[in-house]
């Protein structure tokens, strides 16, 4: 125990400096993980010291922030994992911990910028409907999953500088490359041709050589005498008749008239 | 046709069956309890589950008649001789005025050389006591530890012919948790008990375990438990339909939260179907009408208006008979002030989240009417008529209704303005997609129908005599012409 509590202490000292020494903090974090689980405390259950139930809490947010920033996403999974315990089932024995719901919010965004919509709403669901009306971190994630969903990108690209907390702005490069990618293929489907200068706007560059690369990566043609950007028409699609599956049907239908009959 | 025929006189045999059991004479409630009792004897005499499941059927009705003293005189009645079982059941009675201590007596006379009833009974008491017990809010403490009794008994005993009782008294459980105490501390003991039932294939329990976890995962909002638990069990197919359409409810609202919306609304469908007709059981078919509502709505479809007109369901969707209006006319701002006006009723009813995801419905509904009526509009109509914030806005978002095929047209960029395009016809492969899905679900049904017929028993037996007659007739007939007794003549015209 008196172990722990050294390497908790050089721990927090690791975590406050400023600025943070992350690769001390992450070596300290995988040795009290390793205590942790020889006090029966990484999933407790049971009869434990709630004092010692803050300890570790605290110990796996220092480890969830710090993957975080050290943008090992994969680790704040498994950080945020394991605090659901104390989150959830705890949640009325211990005092309530004021990073609770900047973690909930960032393990949201995460789920935002991975696309799985669907764990969003799954999660979203176990929280109380004003702290997601009310709470400043949870909002900012459901707002943001609002605006995306209703194609908004401008108010999610606004959005980008209102993150409630440092943390949040680690996700927001890559939900922006989200976006671009989600942008551009609207624009192949919904215009002919865009003139450049609009283009650079619309799909947030700041200089016409990045939108340049990004065309290449899509494959539009740069029409740099008119400044346009063409995109590519779909043909008329071809109607084909699905033979395999008709004939399948078919044998499927003779089949059970035979039964019945 | 021969099958659908069979069906529906069996039916109507059970009908009658079921309708000439209370003519004789009004039942008292003492008298229907010991009825029952003895009907559950025979069926675990003679193995017969049926009439056991008989009994269960009137459960739900009896509850509402039984008072204490009715339990406590067909206590009197069940058990003629003092036993410990006697004596535990009526300690969790109070004590008996005298008016119904003389009908007891009465029947004690008349049953004297009983002898000591079957567990299954004693756990079919028990289940009735719980529920009266539950019946008012002092009892509720006391019906949780008549509960956990119970179920320890009925471990105990571990007998297969309690099957289809243990599964009642598992919901029963549940209530008691559900209205005692912490539904939540149930969920330890549920998990073993469900297991245990799968590794005995004890359907009914298992059935009813499983939508007792179900249940108390989703009150506390636990969708990703609620459907681990799902993916991780089967479903017993054998279940009985009430258990089928709770499952289907769960199951339902499970999938709306994960935004998979087509098997969503099967699921609530066949909740619907599965459950009692609305006016026995109208609680749970107006709420799984609330969500089959909110889900089709979130699948770009508008529910059916005589939905709303259903005398049991016009009160109570009133509320979301309003969103339908303002999704239909692609209103944000009647959107908005709806949802607001019945944002208590919403949360009330867990459909609040759901029915926030109708926003941009809204507005593709708008949208796709505005592309219907006008060949070109300026982005800023657009933003104006959807009471979107900004022109901006207005692009990205028609940009995305073309996308997602929501509209066919164009943005012409430089004028600000969107081009539409008239609708392709829709009479692709798509239509002969959707008609052999219809075709398949007249056929499963067919199906279904006919694996859900029941023979009587042992009816074969008698084909078999018939047949074993015959074949004597036959060896007597050989027997008398190799006797020579018969002329092969006179067999001419036979043969």
């Amino acid at each position: 125990m008196s172990d722990l509590k050294t390497l908790y202490e050089s721990l927090q000292r690791a975590f406050y400096a400023q600025p943070p020494d992350l690769n001390t903090a992450s070596g300290l974090l995988s040795k009290l993980k390793i205590g942790l689980i020889e006090s029966g405390l990484l999933l407790p259950h049971g009869d434990v010291n709630f004092g010692d139930l803050v300890v570790a809490r605290d110990i796996l947010e220092i480890g969830a922030l710090t993957s975080i920033r050290s943008k090992n996403i994969p680790s704040f999974d498994r950080y945020f994992s394991q605090l659901q315990t104390f989150y959830t089932d705890y949640a009325a024995q211990l005092p309530p911990s004021k990073r609770e719901y900047p973690i909930r919010g960032l393990n949201l965004i995460r789920l935002l910028t991975q696309n799985r919509i669907a764990d969003f709403h799954t999660t979203l669901e176990s929280l109380p409907a004003e702290i997601i009306s009310e709470n400043p971190f949870i909002r900012h994630p459901v707002n943001l999953e609002r605006w995306l969903m209703e194609g908004s990108y401008s108010k999610v690209w606004n959005a980008r500088e209102e993150a409630p907390a440092e943390e949040y702005k680690i996700f927001i490069d890559s939900l922006m490359g989200t976006i671009r990618n989600e942008i551009a293929s609207c624009e192949e489907r919904a215009y002919e041709s865009l003139p450049l200068k609009d283009a650079v706007t619309l799909l947030f560059f700041t200089n016409q050589s990045d939108l340049l690369t990004f065309a290449q990566e899509r494959g539009w043609q740069i029409d740099l005498s008119a400044g346009l950007v063409r995109f590519a028409q779909k043909g008329e699609e071809k109607m084909e008749i699905p033979k395999q599956k008709l004939i399948a049907a078919s044998l499927l239908y003779a089949r059970e008239l035979e039964q019945i009959v | 046709m021969a099958d659908i025929e069979m069906k529906d006189d069996k039916s109507k045999d059970k009908k009658e069956e079921v309708k000439e059991e209370p003519k004789p004479e009004p039942l008292t409630p003492a008298a229907e309890i010991k009825q029952n009792a003895a009907q559950i004897a025979r069926a675990v005499s003679t193995l017969e589950p049926r009439f056991t499941h008989r009994v269960l059927r009137s459960l739900t009705a009896l509850r509402k008649k039984v008072d204490e003293a009715a339990i406590k005189s067909a206590v009197e009645g069940v058990y003629t001789k003092d036993s410990e079982a006697k004596k535990t059941l009526l300690s969790w009675l109070p004590a008996t005025s005298p008016g119904s201590l003389e009908e007891s007596m009465e029947v004690d006379s008349s049953a004297k050389n009983a002898s000591e009833p079957v567990p299954e009974v004693e756990v079919y008491l028990r289940l009735l006591i719980i529920y009266q017990l539950l019946s008012s809010k002092d009892t509720y403490a006391g019906a949780l530890d008549l509960a956990h009794q119970t179920v320890e008994k009925m471990q105990a005993w571990n007998r297969r012919s309690m099957d289809a009782i243990a599964a009642k008294v598992w919901f029963a459980v549940m209530r008691a948790y559900e209205l005692g105490g912490d539904l939540a501390d149930a969920r330890p003991l549920f998990l073993a008990a469900q297991r245990t039932a799968s590794l005995r294939h004890d359907d009914e329990a298992q059935a009813s375990l499983i939508n007792c976890l179900l249940r108390s995962y989703i009150a506390y909002n636990l969708y990703s438990q609620a459907d681990k638990l799902v993916s991780k069990t089967t479903f017993p197919a054998s279940a009985s339909n009430a258990q089928f359409a709770r499952y289907h409810y769960y199951l339902g609202r499970i999938r709306a939260v994960q935004l998979n919306y087509t098997d969503a609304h099967t699921h609530l469908q066949q909740a619907v179907r599965r459950a009692p007709p609305a006016r026995t059981a109208p609680g749970f078919y107006q709420t799984v009408n609330k969500y089959l509502v909110v889900v089709e709505l979130l699948m770009g479809d508008i529910p059916d208006r005589g939905l709303f007109r259903q005398e049991v369901l016009e009160k109570a969707l009133g509320a979301y008979f309003d969103i339908v209006k303002a999704v239909r006319t692609g209103s944000l701002a009647q959107f908005q002030t709806t949802l607001q006006k019945h944002k208590d009723q919403f949360e009330a009813d867990k459909t609040y989240s759901l029915i926030v995801r109708l926003r941009q419905n809204v507005i593709k509904t708008g949208i796709r009417r505005l592309s219907l009526s006008y060949s070109r509009i300026s982005l800023r109509d657009i933003c104006v008529k959807l009471n979107l914030d900004s022109e901006e806005d207005a692009e990205y978002i028609v940009g995305k209704a073309i996308r997602d095929g929501v509209i066919e047209g164009k943005i012409v960029h430089e004028k600000g303005w969107m081009e539409c395009m008239t609708q392709k016809n829709n009479y692709g492969p798509e239509v002969s997609e959707l008609f052999g899905r219809r075709i398949a679900f007249c056929l499963n049904l067919h199906n279904q129908s006919v694996k859900a017929m029941r023979y009587p028993l042992n009816a074969h037996r008698k084909e078999l005599a018939a047949a074993e007659g015959a074949r004597e007739r036959e060896k007597e007939l050989a027997k008398g012409i190799q006797d020579g007794e018969i002329d092969d003549e006179d067999l001419g015209g036979d043969f």
